[in-house]
């Protein structure tokens, strides 16, 4: 167990810096537009000269860069991310409000993908080149292929043409009246086309791996051992093949997060799903200084968490990876 | 070998049960949607979240929207009628020389915390809150004539006397202006914190106001609550008590094809309809339970504006040109904008005054028509050529027309109707170029650096034209085309038609005055118009009481509406 | 050329010859296209894609004589468009005369249908694949010329220029591409000339995708670092510069040009994206994200489906390109 946290506590050092990163090289970026970012804010006349002083001053927004950063981290530590001009409102309210709804749609996306991609992967493994191998292959690449926020699209006009599904954001305008198992219900049925779509790209890419590694591994000398000791067949697919099929895919469980945000980002834009994507558009559209910075930040967070988690969940299926030491694992 | 032996008994079993749960749980999902408790509540949409609870500082569609049920003014304007109504003041004297306006105010109203509503708190809106020196409210400028400030005081505890500097006509009209509660706000306007008072942030229950309805909630990025004000003093003809409606809800869309959704989703009441929606509405009215009201035309304004301070001297001397404005704008094809932008539903623009205002607006105004032949005609009674045959057009120094177009791009119409202009300059030879940027950019240089050629704006409209004065007088801040240079002989006339009319109580002289601004300014073109879009409403048919109007469009007696039934009780699942 | 080679080039014969005829039709759109891609013809806004017929006279089939009628515009009582064909005079295509294929006016030949503002579909997706493609390949090649200068520095040097770096492309992995794109853009200004936004969204999309291939040219760049034709420079006096430009990266070459295939349809559609939320190429330059802004609108698809069609070109673009990096790479796990 205490192998365990020490793994935490050093992965979790080694991947902090990320967390400070992003939102330098943003602010960097943002120091490159010519003029002072206040200019334009200064001749709105929704926000009083008064106003913008103080925040001129409070945030040292007129100082060089290293000294806008320094105040910022420091602002941090404090849990005050700034103020958001375009929403006229904390950044921390304004994300805090977000994060829970990306991470449920990041999260049930994965499961989605999993449940789907692993079963239809070992299956397709085991009979390679059969009819039903062929056609997961096609369609897997049709989902790679296939641009997701056009197959959104897609999605959403089949779905209103269909009828039955509501079409865009999380709740229903009755929300706030239902019980609480008929709030779950309706935000499932928000969520089915985010999820699909969302899901079904990562699914394709899992299909893969998940097909190329079960016949990697069903082709191993120690699976034709197995069977020549006549145990029964379905021990040898679910305790063997599939554990050791599904080890690569749980190491590269950390490195599909990123492309996860991003396809969450789109798609939440698209179905109007109220996350961090859409509010980093409207920050971008706006050019709302602190409302990006915070929202980078934000994500780089879900991002180490997701690392972490994919970290542990590592631990815990591959039993080699315990005895090693912590920093058995090379590269990220 | 078979990978793949028969399952045991018992496994397919649970393996089946488990699929079953699923399939149930799957079709529990899609068919059996849930419903809320019953409440009469209108459903509306919003177009992004409000700035502010504050109405002195914030004056964004957004806000006012909400705001706009909150407050109340001494009057109000009808839409139906077009007249100026008594709302917190019962009735009114007026001086023989208009200056001087008594206002007796309604008895027995409350302020949402129950303090009673009195000419105390008239006094304190006019004088500490519009014109406190610490923060700059927006509407200080209509209640200022000749720079001196209109004054107020207290005759008895409903009794209020305005003293005006001249007699200003819209006066009554402006009055709608919301009064707000002195027993709320008189510290922070007295300490210099009225920027700051009311914001988003704000508790709702500290938000007070005499309106219909009180703000209950207010979810960021989400929605905006509202519930009924049992204290309002306003009762229909029967005498039954305002509002019928115990809820109103405001969603916050930004996306106007989400609008939509909600709208055939059956979770709006009431969607602006677009053109392009309507093909598409129309033939699910009976079967959406909803009716299409066609209201009349908006009364806004879009229109082209050339830079008559141009820094580049030779745009400058086009853009001085009268000819040329006439030119350009006879070869703007407006057919083509209604027809593919709006789908039809849209008028051609050429005066300042909407159609939709029916007293002032000047009928005899002809449009011109669209005829790119006889600008071309005319572009070349001013020297403009082609000489080197190189499709642009270049004036009589040889200088080849060319100049950018700038526009705000969070307005998809406009952008359109900039984009075809350019089109249609570019077929009588000019090199346009389209910018769409960012509204706060855009009028940072259309208002303060001067750095622009040319731009398709838009203006909101108001029923009485004294409040373009901003735009037509030469000192005005939206005196966009023209706002360092010599005033020209009848920038000067707009000038004086625009004094006259604001100080003369005469309705009939009035009107002739504004006909002769319309008419100035159809003929010298300082705004090229362009097209109006009609204003036409989607209603769900359990609202009852609508009185569509062309001015007020269907939400402006949201206080008379009500729901025929109930929405039904949540089905158990 | 080895048999390996061989196989490759056969098994990447047919996504080659795809990618060939898209390059060529991408190049050649002012011929094929039968319509300039800013010409509008605002009477014919939202024409359905235009019927065909090869029925002649004597009421055969003749498949070289194809015409089209003329059409107008009809409205229906829900002010719907219908577009309702002219019979009697018939308008002959016409076939290499100035352009592959035309129609003389005042008939429509839109393969695919026009956009709201009559335009015709099939010559603005030609176009704007120009452009997409462009800016899809220079991006590419940018964001490879960096990752292999990156990861080639990394991997020739060691130590901590070589934490360091990897460090550095660590970290722009990890970042999720979409927010960077949108970070990247919220920094420069919002409005720009089309030339600027055109190299800005370029170099934006590089910044993105270097991360990777600099790892991986690391990796080979330090087993190659220690094969005996560098010693051999070295001793004779070479400087590192020279070493990894003219002996390492011919190595590199085939692997860097895979990745640049491998890596342009999703710098096709990082630009689709930013142009889809007007982040990118803006009217009235056109490109393939661009054209899919008429998909947003719910009215505008159900009655004119064919606004799609840029959406499934671009699906088509993506897929050949996917077909074409995978049979390169995998050719060399069969082969």
């Amino acid at each position: 167990m205490k192998n365990l946290l020490n793994f935490i506590i050093k992965r979790g050092l080694i991947t902090l810096p990320i967390l400070f990163f992003l939102p330098f090289l943003t602010l960097c970026l943002m120091h490159m537009i010519p003029g002072n970012y206040f200019d334009s804010l200064k001749m709105n006349p929704q926000i009083s000269a008064e106003t913008i002083t103080q925040y001129e001053s409070h945030y040292h927004l007129g100082e060089p860069l290293a000294i806008q950063y320094f105040h910022w981290l420091k602002n941090l530590l404090r849990l005050d991310l700034g103020f958001s001009f375009a929403y006229q409102q904390p950044v921390l309210s304004i994300l805090k409000s977000r994060v829970w709804n990306t991470f449920l749609l990041s999260s049930v996306s994965i499961i989605f993908a999993w449940c789907l991609a692993v079963p239809m992967g070992l299956l397709a493994g085991l009979r390679p080149n059969g009819w039903l191998d062929r056609t997961l292959k096609s369609l897997s690449y049709l989902g790679l292929a296939f641009p997701n926020f056009f197959l959104c699209l897609l999605l959403l006009y089949l779905a209103y043409r269909i009828g039955g599904l509501p079409l865009s954001g999380m709740r229903s305008v009755h929300f706030e009246d239902l019980c609480y198992l008929d709030r779950i219900l309706d935000v499932a049925r928000h969520m089915v086309i985010p999820v699909l779509v969302l899901g079904g790209g990562s699914a394709c890419v899992l299909f893969r791996l998940m097909r190329a590694q079960t016949i990697e591994v069903s082709n191993k000398d120690f699976i034709l051992l197995l069977r020549a000791c006549r145990i029964p067949e379905r021990k040898i697919i679910f305790k063997h093949i599939l554990r050791n099929a599904v080890n690569p895919l749980v190491t590269l469980f950390g490195m599909e997060l990123p492309a996860l945000f991003s396809g969450a980002a789109l798609v939440e834009i698209f179905t109007g799903w109220p996350g961090l994507g859409q509010v980093m558009l409207s920050a971008v559209r706006a050019q709302d200084l602190f409302l990006v910075l915070g929202n980078m930040l934000v994500i780089s967070f879900l991002l180490i968490l997701g690392n972490l988690l994919s970290d542990i969940l590592l631990i815990a299926v591959d039993p080699r990876i315990r005895s090693l030491h912590p920093q058995g694992r090379a590269g990220i | 070998m078979s990978p793949f032996t028969p399952l045991r008994f018992d496994e397919t079993r649970k393996r089946c049960r488990v699929r079953a749960i699923c399939v149930a749980s799957f079709f529990l999902i899609f068919f059996f949607p849930s419903r809320g408790i019953a409440e009469k509540t209108i459903t509306l949409a919003l177009g992004t979240d409000p700035k502010s609870f504050n109405p002195a500082i914030s004056q964004e569609t957004s806000t006012t929207a909400v705001v706009g049920l909150l407050f109340e003014g001494l009057t109000r304007f009808d839409p139906q009628s077009g007249e100026v109504l008594p709302c917190l003041a019962e009735s009114w004297e007026i001086s023989p020389d208009g200056q001087i306006w008594t206002f007796h105010l309604r008895k027995n109203v409350q302020w949402f915390d129950g303090q009673p509503f009195t000419s105390g708190d008239v006094v304190f809106t006019f004088r500490d809150l519009l014109l406190n020196p610490f923060v700059p409210v927006p509407a200080r400028g209509i209640f200022t004539l000749r720079g001196d400030p209109v004054q107020v005081e207290e005759i008895d505890q409903h009794t209020v006397r305005f003293h005006l500097p001249q007699p200003f006509a819209p006066f009554l009209m402006s009055l709608g202006y919301p009064i707000f509660p002195e027993h709320v706000l008189q510290n922070p306007v007295a300490q210099g914190k009225l920027a700051s008072v009311w914001g988003i942030g704000e508790a709702p229950g500290n938000i007070i106001g005499t309106g219909p309805f009180k703000l209950k909630k207010y979810i960021p990025g989400e929605r905006v609550e509202l519930v009924r004000n049992d204290r309002y003093w306003r009762k229909d003809f029967r005498g039954e008590a305002l509002p019928r409606l115990e809820k109103v809800v405001l969603l916050i869309i930004p996306n106007p094809e989400a609008r939509l959704l909600k709208f055939f989703e059956e979770e709006l009441d009431v969607y602006p309809v677009r053109g392009n929606d309507y093909p598409l509405l129309k033939p699910r009215e009976k079967k959406g339970n909803f009716t299409i009201y066609e209201t009349g035309v908006d009364v806004g304004s879009h229109f082209l504006v050339f830079n008559q301070n141009d820094p580049e001297p030779h745009r400058r001397k086009w853009f001085q040109n009268r000819r040329f404005r006439d030119a350009v704008s006879r070869s703007i094809d407006r057919p083509a904008m209604i027809d593919l932008i709006y789908n039809g539903f849209a008028v051609p623009q050429c005066s300042p005054v909407s159609p939709g205002i029916p007293f002032f607006f000047d009928p005899d105004i002809s449009c011109l028509d669209f005829n790119p032949a006889q600008a071309a005609e005319e572009l070349r009674g001013e020297g403009f050529e082609d000489k080197n045959q190189d499709g642009i057009l270049e004036d009589s120094e040889g200088v080849p027309v060319e100049f950018t177009i700038l526009t705000n791009s969070e307005n998809p119409d406009r952008v359109s109707i900039a984009s075809m202009i350019r089109q249609d300059l570019a077929k009588i030879g000019f090199k346009v170029t389209l910018l769409p940027i960012e509204f706060n950019s855009l009028v940072v240089k259309l208002t303060a650096t001067g750095e622009w050629s040319a731009s398709v704006m838009g203006l909101t409209g108001t029923p009485d034209p004294h409040f373009g004065i901003t735009v037509w007088k030469s000192d005005g801040a939206l005196h966009f085309w023209n706002r360092k240079g010599d005033r020209s002989e009848w920038e000067t006339r707009l000038d004086s038609i625009f004094d006259q009319a604001a100080v003369s109580l005469d309705r009939g002289r009035r009107k002739a005055l504004y006909d002769e601004w319309q008419k100035i300014a159809a003929g010298e073109l300082p705004l090229i118009f362009t097209v109006l879009p009609k204003t036409v409403y989607a209603a769900r048919n359990r609202l009852c009481h609508l009185k569509p109007t062309p001015l007020g469009g269907i939400l402006y007696n949201i206080d008379e509406i009500d729901v025929a039934e109930e929405i039904p009780a949540k089905a158990s699942t | 050329m080895t048999r390996f080679r061989k196989t490759k080039m056969r098994q990447a014969l047919l996504p080659g010859i795809f990618l060939g005829t898209l390059l060529l039709s991408a190049a050649g759109a002012g011929w094929i296209a039968p319509y300039s891609p800013h010409a509008e013809a605002r009477e014919y806004a939202y024409h359905p894609p235009a019927k065909i017929h090869f029925r002649n006279e004597q009421g055969g089939i003749s498949l070289f004589r194809p015409y089209v009628y003329e059409t107008r515009r009809v409205f229906d009582s829900f002010r719907r468009r219908h577009y309702v064909e002219k019979p009697g005079r018939k308008f002959y295509v016409t076939f290499f005369k100035g352009c592959l294929f035309t129609v003389p006016e005042p008939a429509k030949a839109y393969l695919l249908g026009s956009d709201p503002r009559g335009r015709d579909i099939l010559s603005r997706i030609l176009f704007g694949t120009r452009t997409s493609l462009s800016i899809a390949f220079l991006g590419a090649l940018l964001a490879t010329v960096l990752g292999f200068w990156v990861g080639g520095l990394a991997g020739y040097f060691g130590g901590r220029i070589d934490q360091f770096l990897m460090r550095l492309s660590e970290f722009f992995i990890m970042i999720p591409a979409f927010y960077l794109l949108l970070a990247l853009r919220s920094a420069l200004p919002p409005d720009l000339g089309s030339r600027e936004t055109f190299l800005l969204v370029v170099l934006i999309l590089s910044v993105i995708g270097w991360g990777g291939l600099s790892r991986v040219v690391r990796g080979m760049t330090l087993s190659l670092r220690e094969r005996e034709f560098v010693s051999a420079a070295k001793i004779l006096g070479r400087g590192d510069f020279e070493i990894l430009t003219r002996h390492i990266l011919p190595h590199l070459i085939s692997y860097l040009g895979i990745a640049v295939s491998l890596a342009i349809p999703g710098y096709i559609l990082g630009e689709s994206v930013l142009s889809l939320l007007g982040l990118g190429i803006q009217e009235p330059d056109v490109s393939l994200g661009n054209l899919l802004q008429d998909c947003l609108s719910i009215p505008n698809i159900e009655f004119n489906p064919w606004l799609f069609a840029p959406g499934f070109w671009l699906a088509f673009i993506s897929f050949g390109f996917y077909f074409l990096g995978d049979r390169l790479t995998r050719s060399g796990e069969n082969g």
